[in-house]
């Protein structure tokens, strides 16, 4: 987009075909003047946050703008320990630690997993408020300016080097509700607004593919919560969700019961119900205290960048199928962005062009792309129907398995194992698949 | 405040929309909420039941609880504890692997039409491995392979007729050529394959599926090239 006329030592530019993660070199950057690259970071979500204080500390005039200080994000609040090590989050922040996986087919073949977890290795469970409210502050502290405002559209740059024009309503210390509406002038944005992006909406993003997730609060009575202490379940089986999972997530001192789904949206209650069918021993006697939806997005957004705008986040769409884990990934992001603009601004003294956020996109694109392939190679075979979801839980008993999926869960990394292990686990799932499928042809022969 | 009925199903609010961003219901009676399906995370729906619609609802809510009564747990007197009781199976002085894989295709069959809890007390635990490989085999495959290499054998036999017929070309020389060896390849990767009418459709997909998530990936990248193109 940003077209090259470049003097300096330019990197080769590819054509963008199949496979291609062009590098183009900026055209030397405009030196600023008198002032530091001011940049906007629309939503205070972890994204939000990781993006504003990356920035602020390196150097960048930052705004970050959030609508709802106080949110509780409707969302499952799980997170990786590498994402505890590297954005150095303090252990109180973790409600729960979960130790314990119980995955259920859906014939109620119950498999726990996390025998092969060490004594210090565990699922952070947090509360999003808690989460995102800590980043913002972290961000405020290393000299963000955090606002609190409902972004509403930007003007693009009337010339090449101009400034966007950013409106807004301001709500702080603006008495009445719709608060006050506000412009103001930055060299760049950064949408991290989450999946319903309006920045992704005004750079003309496009559009994806979202799963609703549907999620009920309930209070269960004491001794039941102990059963759930460390404990969380998967449930799977077309009756629970015919793409997704259903799931029971501990919180604080509730449970969290909920399931999602892409295709049959407008039968999620049913799927509800039959969540709570699964888990009614359970959670019986348990009062719902918050019913909660929210999209997520299935895949990235066609464009992500578009001359000095970018998403990061959810807003992107960085939400890996099988899993649907997304708060690691959307700080993650909003990190490497906010590094990718400090490098390109040379700590903001420079101002940035497109090719930096492209710098951004690569690299992420690079570091992550095997993890969310897996896990769509994963979905695609394993979630297809019940016989694959049987073989699936019964493919979770084996303890390579459990080994292998926490070590790419929790570090996100995938260590090479010995490869007769890896073929014995490939004869092993083909095993499985067969198996479910010659089961699942007899029960076709079958009339209750 | 509604606690959990034994019907979850039927449990039911009336709704009230608190805050801006998220949906809170607060419980008054039992009475069944007619949901919509919640588009984004930001707005909310809201549907109030009124009063005149409760007492039908309430018969409704009668006839619908026993109607889920009926269908019992699943129930088999070889399944003991959470697995199939082997000793239960036993037929000639051997396992009748067979009738562990009807009996256990049977109770998956309830369970996916009579979805039921998971019971705590006694969990499933059954794993279709210690069926020794030799019964899957024997049940699934050899049939299968039967048919296969019956069509494979009567595709071959047809073929090589032909090709002898047109070319002089007898069966022996016809293996050493490489025209008929392509020929040979295709008919029995073809047999493989294409063993129903549905699965030329099924192939197409799984092919496009496979590079689906890469293209979506990708697709940032694609407008290096063409600047004017929004998908």
């Amino acid at each position: 987009m940003a077209s090259l006329t470049s003097t300096t030592a330019a990197a080769v530019a590819r054509p963008a075909r199949r496979r291609s993660l062009t590098v183009r070199a900026s055209a030397t950057s405009v030196k600023l003047s008198g002032r530091p690259l001011k940049v906007a970071v629309v939503g205070g979500g972890p994204a939000g946050g990781a993006a504003a204080e990356t920035l602020a500390k390196g150097g960048v005039e930052t705004i970050l703008i959030e609508r709802k200080l106080d949110n509780c994000k409707p969302c499952g609040g799980a997170i990786p320990l590498c994402m505890i090590d590297e954005f150095s989050l303090p252990l109180d922040l973790i409600d729960r630690r979960v130790t314990k996986m119980k995955m259920i087919s859906p014939s109620n073949v119950a498999v726990d997993i996390g025998r092969t977890l060490g004594p210090d290795e565990y699922i952070g469970m947090v509360r999003r408020e808690v989460l995102d409210d800590y980043l913002r502050s972290r961000a405020k502290a290393a000299g963000a300016e955090v606002v609190n405002g409902l972004f509403l559209k930007f003007d693009a740059p009337q010339e090449r080097n101009g400034p966007y024009r950013i409106h807004y309503n301001h709500y702080d210390g603006v008495k009445g509700e719709r608060g006050e509406r506000r412009t103001i002038e930055v060299d760049a944005v950064v949408g991290a607004d989450g999946a319903n992006s309006r920045v992704a909406k005004e750079m003309g993003a496009g559009d994806y593919e979202y799963a609703i997730a549907f999620q009920e609060r309930v209070r269960i009575p004491e001794e039941k919560m102990e059963y759930y202490r460390e404990r969380a379940e998967m449930y799977v089986g077309d009756d629970v969700s015919p793409d997704f999972y259903g799931w029971v997530f501990p919180k604080c001192d509730h449970v969290a019961v909920g399931t999602g789904t892409v295709t049959h949206k407008a039968d999620i209650k049913k799927f509800q119900a039959a969540t709570r069918l699964r888990a009614r021993d359970k959670i019986e006697g348990g009062k719902i205290i918050r019913v909660e939806a929210h999209p997520i997005p299935e895949h990235p957004r066609p464009k992500r960048v578009s001359d000095r705008v970018t998403l990061v986040g959810d807003a992107a769409g960085y939400v890996t199928k099988c899993s649907g884990e997304g708060i690691y990934f959307a700080a993650k992001s909003g990190r490497m962005c906010a590094e990718a603009i400090v490098e390109g601004s040379a700590n903001g003294t420079r101002l940035i062009d497109e090719s930096d956020l492209r710098k951004y996109l690569e690299k992420f694109d690079k570091m992550y792309w095997p993890t969310y392939k897996v896990l769509d190679v994963l979905q695609k075979v394993f979630y297809r129907s019940n016989a694959a979801r049987e073989a699936f839980v019964e493919m979770c008993a084996d303890e390579y398995v459990q080994k292998m999926t926490f070590d790419s869960y929790l570090y996100k990394r995938v260590v090479p194992g010995n490869p007769l292990d890896d073929i014995r686990l490939a004869v092993n799932t083909i095993g499985s698949l067969v198996r479910a499928s010659a089961l699942t042809r007899e029960m076709k022969k079958i009339t209750l | 405040m509604a606690t959990f009925a034994q019907i979850p199903s039927s449990l039911s609010f009336s709704t009230k929309p608190l805050t801006k961003s998220s949906l809170f219901l607060i419980p008054k009676r039992p009475t069944l909420l007619s949901f919509h399906p919640i588009k984004s995370g930001i707005t909310t729906s809201t549907s109030t039941v009124s009063p005149s619609l409760d007492q039908k609802l309430e018969v409704n809510v009668a006839t619908h609880e026993a109607k889920l009564e009926v269908p019992k747990r699943f129930n088999d007197p070889r399944w003991v504890k959470g697995t199939w009781d082997l000793d239960q199976f036993v037929k000639n002085g051997r396992t009748d692997w067979d009738a562990v894989i009807d009996a256990e295709a049977r109770r998956r069959k309830w369970l996916e039409e009579y979805p039921e809890a998971t019971d705590t007390d006694q969990m499933v635990f059954f794993d279709t491995s210690i069926i020794p490989w030799w019964a899957w085999i024997k049940r699934f495959h050899l049939p299968e392979a039967e048919r296969l290499n019956g069509r494979a054998a009567m595709i071959g036999f047809f073929m090589t007729y032909f090709v002898d017929s047109l070319t002089g070309v007898g069966i022996v020389d016809q293996t050493s050529n490489f025209f008929c060896k392509t020929l040979l390849f295709i008919s029995v990767f073809g047999v493989l394959f294409v063993r129903n009418n549905e699965d030329i459709e099924n192939l197409k997909k799984i092919i496009q599926e496979t590079t689906y998530y890469d293209k979506q990936w990708q697709a940032t990248w694609q407008d290096d090239s063409s600047p004017d193109s929004k998908k």
